[in-house]
């Protein structure tokens, strides 16, 4: 049977950096179609291909068969192709049924159709095991719930193709449950459905086919039948790391920087962690589990609550940024648009910044010692170029040494860093490791929180892995892979679906 | 009330749904409802058929304009030239209906001017993806001074039937606002007039879902427009001649009636009547401080303090949860 929806060798790049290369992937009738990879190999961007959101730069969408030479959503729409995003795409002040008819209401003399809304919503929240009144706002539901409006939503249009992004990561087991029940009998309507998770546990029972993406390639497109859950992940990890690490040498000294016990900050909870001086621990695990808040918590910058804290021999939490700094903590924003840096300032004012928190509020500002500082700073670090210049002209990866040159200065003894190399440059990546590994060696503490399982494998002495706000796995040294890790975050090793 | 309605067939469905929608309003009601019963007591001449008909004119065009800033706000934008809107639309009215056209053609051109400034407002922030604050702004300097080459001093007329129709003796005015309360209902009931709310919360997520999102914001600018000449319209007949400023103080009031009635800064917050209610507790204010003996300057004051409180007091019980 040809497929229904099909995508043919795609390929897509964002301002010249690839993303997919060569993909393709065929949805057929009747089949959970499993689509795994970690974060950032391309999945979203897949999806989007398929759903009309974006064009491919290469390569052909196909629908039944046929080539779509302008896909766009109202295709998608028309050819009975729905997506369940990640993001919501509800409107918290419209009711459940006013929600899921949006887009295409039923009409009465160019009327909405109340009447016929409510029977065809009420059938569709039927399936998903949504009992609240039609008529309760969307803003009054869990978070849990409204992914099932959502997937009612999708269901509501009658699809052929169901494409279903992380259904299940706001989903309690009951409704979990619910969900993989529906799919299972859409499966056997003849629909198509492409399914995309990180609960290994989940595809496993779920799916019959997997493509697997890796670095926007597509290394696996095979059926699930005899493999298991350890095979799926050495399908999804596994890089030549070439020479882009430095040589490994331990530097840990079993002084502690940082000892918190029972610390809770925002998703994280019941945490107990110990960082030593000189050693570059590492913090892993799928995007969105905790981890930021798990630095922003120890960094003063989200309140945060421990039953006993010591940081850097002062007791308690710093509790604040500028008590934060005064303790010898420094942090360096993922984001570095909006966190990290003041763009249309120049790059001397942002290397500054952290020095003005500390002088007397009234006194003048000596230009000329900011930029012999400046200067100093961009020489240890390698920032070229015209230090005068708006911070915004400089490319991710000097942006991201000018984020960290401004708390050098300030010779901090933890460094907390939040994802430092994401969009940067190979050669610059290379600089941030080698000063990395040399502020370990100088007896500094650092914490690098990494979306990049390699990196956490070749830079750190030791990797906790977070999920769903707790540290799941601490891994020495000894432990440490890309598998292990990799495991451990998605939870593969244990753990059935809970029924 | 959730047992009630799911219990009932899926057929009823529209009426749980504005039910649920007064959830919201229902503290503003009883705020609005003191102030009637004060303004009763201290003004007993409200319950004669003249003293309904002045109060309900006096209200009927901070009604309109605040209706024009809501539809505005639950887009996500927001107008500063609804006052220069309403100098245009009583400048227009008081040259066109006494002249050849006579009162309908005038109505016709006062609805049109509307309906046009309104669409092409909305065409530009919408389409050219500009900031509504800063359009508005520069609109309220483009409309004010069409209305002061179209009549530079106060002056033209209104053909005194029609204002003794308007704002004499008569319910007129809350006939004309129920019969647009109605009108505005029915808006509310078509696809296009649900998708507002979808538009101005979740752009993103309405696009997805197939919504028209750049059509349901223009509409919305076209029949701000529309409301914003109407109370034109209305005040000319009020005053019986044009006055190319007259309607400068709408434009602040407007927000602050908006404001008050609950509608949110951020788009899709929010419900008409709320707006509604809080356009009226607006002119209650006025009118209660009025005869309490209140000076100008005190009135100010004291509506401004009501009005930060009137936001901070949702405020703070977010933060209590």
């Amino acid at each position: 049977m040809a497929p229904l929806l099909a995508a043919r060798g795609v390929s897509k790049a964002f301002f010249g950096n690839p993303v997919l290369r060569d993909v393709s992937i065929a949805l057929r009738p009747g089949r959970v179609h499993a689509l795994l990879g970690e974060n950032g190999a391309g999945k979203s961007t897949l999806i989007n291909l398929l759903s009309g959101a974006l064009r491919p730069d290469g390569g052909t969408i196909e629908v039944d068969g046929r080539e779509v030479s302008r896909m766009t959503p109202v295709h998608a729409r028309q050819a009975g192709i729905a997506v369940v995003q990640q993001e919501l795409s509800l409107t918290a002040s419209l009711s459940i049924a006013e929600n899921i008819g949006l887009g295409a209401y039923p009409k009465r003399f160019g009327l909405v159709d109340y009447r016929e809304l409510a029977a065809r919503a009420k059938a569709a929240c039927e399936l998903v095991g949504l009992h609240e009144p039609l008529s309760t706002p969307v803003g009054q539901l869990p978070l849990g719930r409204r992914q099932m409006v959502e997937i009612a939503k999708a269901l509501y249009r009658k699809p052929r193709v169901l494409i279903l992004d992380e259904p299940t990561s706001s989903l309690s087991a009951t409704e979990t449950k619910i969900l993989t029940d529906l799919l299972e009998r859409l499966r056997g309507e003849g629909i198509a459905i492409l399914y995309i998770s990180h609960r290994l546990n989940e595809v496993m029972t779920l799916c019959q086919h997997v493509t697997v993406l890796k670095d926007g390639t597509c290394t696996a497109d095979q059926s699930l039948e005899g493999t298991d859950a350890a095979g799926l992940v050495r399908l999804m990890v596994g890089r030549d790391p070439g020479d882009l690490f430095p040589q490994w040498r331990p530097s840990a000294s079993p002084a502690t920087a940082i000892s918190v016990r029972n610390f809770s900050a925002g998703l994280m909870h019941d945490v107990d962690l110990d960082i030593r001086t000189g050693e570059v621990l590492g913090i892993g695990g799928l995007v969105g589990q905790g981890q930021e808040d798990l630095l922003l918590g120890l960094y003063g910058a989200i309140p945060a609550r421990t039953a006993s804290a010591t940081v850097n021999g002062a007791s308690g939490l710093p509790g604040g940024v500028p008590k934060a700094n005064a303790l010898g903590l420094a942090y360096v924003p993922a984001d570095r648009k909006r966190e990290g840096l003041h763009l249309i300032h120049t790059i001397t004012t942002n290397m500054m910044l952290p020095a003005f928190a500390r002088l007397p509020a009234l006194k003048l500002r000596s230009r000329r010692a900011e930029r012999e500082t400046a200067r100093g700073l961009a020489a240890q670090l390698g920032i070229k170029g015209d230090l005068a210049r708006q911070a915004q002209a400089l490319s991710g990866g000097n942006q991201q040494k000018v984020a960290l040159a401004k708390w050098m200065p300030h010779d901090p003894l933890v460094l907390l860093l939040n994802d430092p190399t994401r969009g940067v440059d190979v050669e610059t990546k290379r600089e941030i490791y080698l000063m990395l590994r040399a502020f370990a060696a100088a007896g500094k503490a650092v914490v690098l929180l990494s979306s990049d399982t390699p990196e956490l494998v070749h830079l750190c002495e030791r990797v906790a892995v977070v999920r769903d706000g707790r540290i799941a796995a601490m891994l020495d040294r000894a432990a440490l892979s890309e598998e292990a890790i990799v495991s451990a975050a998605m939870g593969a090793e244990n753990r059935k679906v809970a029924a | 009330m959730s047992t009630v309605s799911s219990a009932r067939p899926a057929g009823a469905l529209y009426w749980p749904v504005q039910a649920r929608r007064n959830i919201g309003v229902r503290s503003l009601f009883v705020v609005v409802l003191a102030f009637l019963i004060a303004y009763g007591v201290l003004f007993p001449g409200l319950f004669t058929a003249s003293g309904f008909a002045k109060f309900t004119q006096s209200w009927f065009p901070l009604a309109l304009v605040a209706m024009a800033q809501a539809i505005l706000m639950l887009t996500g934008g927001i107008s500063l030239a609804i006052g220069a809107t309403v100098s245009l639309g009583a400048v227009i009215a008081a040259t066109t209906m006494a002249g050849p056209l006579g009162v309908a053609g005038g109505a016709a051109a006062v609805a049109l001017t509307g309906l046009g400034i309104g669409a092409a407002t909305g065409f530009i922030v919408v389409r050219l993806r500009l900031p509504a604050i800063v359009v508005t702004l520069a609109g309220s300097f483009i409309i004010g001074g069409a209305a002061l080459l179209i009549l530079p001093r106060p002056g033209g007329a209104i053909p005194e039937w029609l204002s003794d129709l308007l704002a004499g003796d008569t319910p007129a005015a809350f006939v004309l606002l129920v019969a647009i309360v109605l009108l505005w209902k029915l808006y509310l009931a078509t696809p296009l007039g649900l998708s507002l709310y979808a538009a101005g919360e979740n752009p993103v997520g309405a696009y997805r879902s197939g919504v028209p999102v750049d059509g349901a914001r223009v509409a919305a600018y076209a029949i701000s427009g529309l409301l914003s000449t109407g109370a034109g319209l209305f005040v000319a007949a009020q005053t019986g001649s044009g006055d190319p400023v007259i309607g400068a103080a709408f434009t602040l009031n407007s927000i602050a009636a908006a404001v008050l009635g609950g509608i949110g800064f951020l788009g899709g917050q929010g419900t008409m009547r709320g707006a509604l209610a809080g356009s009226l507790l607006l002119s209650l204010m006025i009118s209660v401080m009025f005869f309490l003996g209140f000076t100008p300057v005190a009135q100010y004051v004291a509506q401004g303090l009501i009005i930060i409180g009137a936001v901070a007091i949702p405020q703070f019980r977010k933060v209590q949860q």
